[in-house]
């Protein structure tokens, strides 16, 4: 007997009357993105985990996301990466596979069942980094729609050296992290230096654009935390944001046909 | 730079096995001396690798799965397509971009973003579809769509069958727009 499926478009209206449902119900809980964006060495690590430490302290259901660490792509892009062999292209395009399987599979069931998602760099990693490869950032952009916007994002600032200095304190930065595909120079911490310095410019613009609440990397880790703690609890309250509807829509479509 | 006529021929299709037939009857009909050869699917091992990975990671959708075949091109264009065309010589890519527009528009995703994520490819001087669906028991390393069946989540609300079907009517309508009667059987 042929097993009756509901049509994809009808799913699909289902999922987002659903969805709309959902975004309209104040009394309801929600799950809450928030962003930690920032280059290499700028402490938005620490940040991270204080700020973790601090939400559990709350009663908050805290999961958290780090940038290329999808159980399915991350091992893909290591291979390739440790024989250097991704062109710009290559590079943003298996980062955003990355991305959209976190999404799927780790940051929409979070926020669907009420946790607070804590992404350890966001989809403005790949527009700082990929734009500073030569990618036009209109491309790059489009590869990561449907667009999931956090609810907060948490720039942290710092000079382009602050951040050689941090990084180049503990290691030496590695073969893409310090731009070499694209700098041409053989020395890392000199590729590092002129590389991360467009990232920063990229990323300047970016926190223009997308409204990032900047954080100066500069100042002390207590100055930071509790400025962040702050900001955080002004924006706890927020409805969903409309823009994320094609997102969860999709999303949902999909878990409900697997149900 | 040679001064050579170089061509690149795309064969698309969602049977990878009559697309790859396809591709080297195309190729024979080439002359010779102006053979750049077949780049095929997967050149990358990109499938390859994801095919043998843990259960537990979770199976891609589709736009993760065009996103990655997205970058398996990438790279037949930078290590087999350029250099063969740079040569003044003829390729024959099989598949190019239209099976994979055909899977993701049969699947809803949208055709903007369709044709963004594929904008990096150039336009071929010459197309060819196939009009089969693959055999049931085909091989998952057969053809994109081959592994798509055995590998993917499904779409929201497909059968295999349906989104094979799909695909295939999404694939006449490219072939009609690129000036094909009716692709070949």
């Amino acid at each position: 007997m042929a097993v009756t499926r509901q049509p994809p478009s009808a799913l699909l209206r289902v999922s987002r009357q659903r969805v709309r449902e959902r975004f309209a119900n104040p009394s309801q809980r929600r799950g809450l993105l928030v962003a930690f964006e920032g280059p290499d060495g700028s402490g938005k690590t620490t940040q991270r985990k204080l700020f973790k430490t601090w939400l559990k302290s709350q009663g908050h259901d805290v999961v958290t996301t780090k940038w290329n660490s999808s159980d399915l792509i991350k091992p893909l892009i290591k291979s390739r990466k440790s024989v250097r062999v991704l062109s710009p292209e290559e590079f943003s395009l298996l980062h955003a596979a990355d991305f959209r399987h976190r999404v799927e599979h780790q940051i929409l069931p979070a926020l669907w069942a009420n946790k607070l998602v804590i992404a350890d760099r966001f989809l403005f990693t790949a527009l700082a980094r990929d734009v500073a490869r030569g990618l036009d950032l209109d491309w790059v952009l489009k590869l990561y729609q449907p667009l999931l916007w956090p609810d907060l994002v948490f720039y942290f600032s710092v000079s382009s050296g602050t951040s050689g200095r941090r990084v180049g304190a503990i290691r030496t930065p590695n073969y893409y992290e310090a731009g070499q595909d694209v700098t041409n120079v053989d020395d890392p911490v000199e590729s590092y230096q002129r590389f991360i310095t467009q990232v920063i410019r990229e990323y300047e613009s970016l926190a223009l654009v997308f409204n990032f609440i900047t954080v100066d990397g500069e100042k002390s880790i207590g100055e930071q935390h509790h400025r962040i703690r702050s900001l955080f609890r002004e924006g706890e309250h927020r409805p969903w944001s409309e823009w994320n509807l094609d997102a969860i829509t999709d999303w949902l479509a999909q878990s409900e046909a697997l149900a | 730079m040679s001064t050579r006529r170089a061509r690149l021929i795309s064969v698309d299709g969602v049977s990878g096995t009559a697309v790859a037939a396809a591709a080297r009857v195309s190729l024979a009909a080439i002359a010779r001396t102006r053979r750049g050869g077949v780049s095929t699917w997967d050149a990358s091992g990109l499938f390859q690798d994801l095919a043998v990975a843990d259960e537990e990671a979770g199976m891609p959708s589709v736009r993760t799965l065009l996103l990655l075949y997205a970058a398996d091109l990438a790279f037949r264009l930078r290590w087999e397509i350029r250099p063969a065309l740079a040569e003044g010589r003829t390729v024959v890519v099989a598949p190019y971009v239209d099976t994979a527009i055909a899977l993701g528009r049969a699947a809803g995703l949208r055709s903007g973003w369709l044709t963004n994520l594929f904008q990096f490819a150039p336009k071929p001087a010459g197309s060819r579809y196939v009009n089969q669906i693959p055999a049931r028991r085909a091989p998952a390393d057969a053809g994109l769509l081959e592994f798509v069946s055995e590998q993917m989540l499904m779409p929201a609300g497909f059968s295999r069958d349906q989104l094979m079907e799909r695909t295939r009517i999404r694939l006449r309508e490219l072939a009609r727009r690129a000036g094909h009667r009716a692709p070949a059987a």
